[in-house]
């Protein structure tokens, strides 16, 4: 079981951030783990060394802090896990597009529509907007602010 | 042009603008571009293909290149980025050209248009002169068939001189 | 002389500018190919020709008001995208599902994913060259159109689930013209099998060429038949069985050497798979309501996230929806399967020839306004 074995790696690598167990299955991974901005290249590691794939990379984006949300699956039944980053409006978070190939263009997305640079991708040209987009759509500043809220509001 | 069957004792030659000749031609022959921009094209494919079967109205052959053909069928939601490309194919298109804009995003940007929209240019009409709309969402390829006899209808100017129309309106027409 | 040389081996290279409008890129695909004679040195996808703002639309409205949004992502298999986003609501929500609702749902979403195979069978040999298939699985297709058509009303953007389940009942007519699908289908396979699957030139033309192996898939995260072309049984609605998939009988066909004639075959079996579950479904079909009532018409759910994958006719889809109590989204993401599967041609088709770029693009099988959302 290659859950298991992550599981055990991640608890080695990051003892202080506990695992987030979901027994509800709302969230759709088994657990969730918050790391450091310095270790998603770690975790990126123990991912790739234990034969998952990135499944997605999205961010959301809250008045104090942006969050990075990283899914990780392999084929085996019910094995989804998040890894969840928080990276501040000015930090950069390193790239994972070295570990996982298709991280790059997932990194390209979110610089886009988030502004979020990540350091060491060499290539961040707009992905989806036209190539001279100077806009961050996805960002709650952007057009009508409707709700733009603090984390703990969602997440408490 | 006015009759379309001659009568018994009438003269067997007509005379008739060069122009209106022409016009009856490029009516009956239309060739459409090759290219769809999102849910549209997959009706306007589907028009093309075995049940709905364009070429009766000899509009079936579509042109990948721009140079060959006469009509552009705008098929589908215009991003911003892709406008320049539409344009410039427009630009390639040889005279007489014509356009028809299916599908409500093709139209005025349709579900897509709000007030924050960002990343669609809402219409057609905006980039390229349009002369047929066909509204839905998409359209059944039903509707791209009217839309087309309504272009040719406009190219030979009134159905009543479209000799060649096979199809008859139920009420109304354009002339 | 080493510069002379070097300026040489440089003027060798050109570049060549595929789309965005061009026949065969499905839609308004560009890759920008560097070019040695008639070998691919490099590969560029330039994406987001279709690009609409999905997920800021769906920040901006309530649940309910997305709903249209879904089908005209992956407008090919609409329906699987529509019951993927009720899923994930109703999961979030805790919105409970009337068992006919769901065998309804399934019947609707299998149905529409062998009109999305079949579309992509017609579409992938009229890329490589052959007419006739494409006029044999249109005709096929809009059996599948017509039936979907009454109980949904549309031909391809479907709106047909909704929050606790569907909004029309299904009716005699429709069993009917979903049984006579069904067995007309029977005879075809094997015309198809005659005429294209057994196909000498076909075969020359798509064996062992742009062969994705188990690592690159995931590398990129390739989903779907791509990857069950290399021989991976992974799908979602065996892994995670949502609805009631789990109450079926039916194999996931896996290919040998990943290639494009394995992605072929794969769809190819799969939509015989998914006629099967539709017959499965249609015998077990129960009795009851189909909507659940009372279901509030403006949704607050409470705060918190949900992320659903379901299997769509690309492969592995989910939807992100972070709550906050109001009626509208925090966040809405879309993870698109064709996303992963293009992002792979970067790797496979260095190497390749043009004219297999085209066999390789068409059998990968994706929709640009779904990557670009």
């Amino acid at each position: 079981m290659r859950i298991k074995d992550i599981e055990s790696r991640m608890q080695n690598k990051f003892p202080d951030s506990p695992l987030k167990g979901d027994d509800t299955g709302v969230t759709g991974a088994k657990w969730s783990i918050s790391v450091p901005i310095s270790g998603i290249r770690d975790a990126a590691m123990e991912f790739d060394a234990a034969g998952f794939f990135l499944e997605s990379i999205t961010a959301l984006d809250f008045q104090d802090t942006f969050e990075l949300v990283y899914h990780f699956n392999c084929y085996e039944p019910g094995s989804r896990v998040t890894v969840r980053m928080l990276c501040g409006h000015d930090q950069v978070p390193p790239t994972i597009c070295d570990i996982f190939r298709s991280a790059g263009w997932l990194e390209r997305e979110v610089h886009e529509f988030f502004g979020i640079k990540f350091s060491g991708n060499e290539d961040l040209r707009p992905l989806l907007l036209p190539e001279d987009a100077d806009y961050h759509p996805l960002r709650k500043t952007f057009g009508r602010v409707g709700a733009y809220h603090k984390r703990e509001v969602i997440y408490g | 042009m006015e009759k379309k069957v001659r009568e018994p004792g009438a003269p067997p030659v007509q005379f008739a603008l060069l122009d209106d000749i022409l016009n009856l031609a490029r009516a009956n022959s239309l060739w459409p571009m090759t290219f769809g921009l999102a849910c549209c094209a997959i009706e306007m494919m589907a028009a093309g293909a075995s049940r709905f079967d364009l070429d009766r109205l000899g509009a079936g052959v579509f042109r990948p290149s721009p140079r060959q053909s006469d009509v552009m069928i705008v098929a589908g939601t215009i991003a911003k980025k892709m406008a320049p490309a539409i344009q410039m194919l427009w630009d390639q298109m040889p005279d007489p050209k014509w356009c028809i804009a299916m599908g409500n995003c093709a139209i005025s940007g349709g579900p897509f248009q709000y007030e924050e929209q960002y990343a669609i240019v809402p219409g057609a009409h905006l980039i390229v002169p349009v002369d047929i709309v066909i509204p839905g969402c998409p359209p059944r390829p039903e509707a791209l068939i009217q839309g087309l006899l309504a272009l040719e209808d406009k190219i030979t100017r009134g159905e009543g001189r479209n000799v060649l129309r096979r199809f008859k309106r139920v009420s109304g027409g354009v002339n | 002389m080493d510069e002379l040389e070097k300026i040489e081996a440089d003027d060798r290279v050109y570049s060549l500018n595929l789309g965005p409008q061009h026949p065969s890129t499905h839609g308004v695909l560009r890759i920008l190919l560097d070019l040695d004679g008639e070998y691919i040195v490099k590969c560029d996808p330039v994406i987001g020709y279709g690009h609409r703002g999905h997920e800021k639309m769906g920040e901006n409205r309530q649940y309910k008001q997305f709903l249209p949004n879904t089908s005209r992502m992956d407008y090919l298999s609409g329906l699987l995208y529509n019951h993927g986003f009720v899923l994930a609501v109703e999961k979030l929500a805790g919105i409970k599902v009337p068992e006919r609702a769901k065998y309804i749902r399934v019947i609707a979403s299998e149905l529409n994913r062998i009109s999305s195979h079949l579309l992509w069978f017609g579409t992938y040999l009229l890329d490589i060259g052959g007419i006739t298939p494409f006029l044999y699985a249109f005709d096929d297709r809009e059996h599948i159109l017509d039936t979907l058509d009454t109980i949904t009303g549309s031909r391809l953007t479907y709106s047909y689930c909704r929050f606790g389940g569907v909004t029309r009942d299904i009716d005699s007519k429709f069993i009917d013209m979903t049984r006579a699908f069904l067995k007309r289908m029977e005879s075809r396979w094997a015309d198809y099998e005659a005429l294209v699957s057994k196909n000498v030139i076909f075969i020359h033309r798509t064996r062992d060429v742009g062969v994705i192996d188990v690592n690159l898939a995931r590398q990129y995260g390739v989903t779907g038949p791509n990857l069950r072309a290399c021989g991976v049984a992974f799908d979602v609605r065996r892994s995670e069985p949502y609805e009631v998939y789990d109450r079926f009988d039916f194999e996931i066909p896996t290919g040998t050497r990943g290639d494009a004639l394995d992605r072929y075959d794969v769809r190819f079996r799969e939509m015989q798979q998914s006629c099967r579950i539709i017959e499965q479904a249609l015998e077990q079909l129960p009795e009851g309501e189909f909507l659940t009532p009372k279901v509030p018409q403006k949704l607050s759910p409470p705060k918190g996230e949900v992320y659903t994958a379901f299997e769509s006719a690309r492969g592995l889809t989910a939807y992100y929806l972070v709550s906050d109590g109001s009626p509208a989204p925090y966040r809405c993401h879309i993870r698109v399967p064709s996303f992963g599967n293009l992002n792979v041609l970067n790797d496979v088709l260095p190497g390749t020839m043009v004219a297999d770029a085209i066999a390789i693009l068409g059998s990968i099988d994706v929709v640009i306004p779904e990557i670009d959302r």
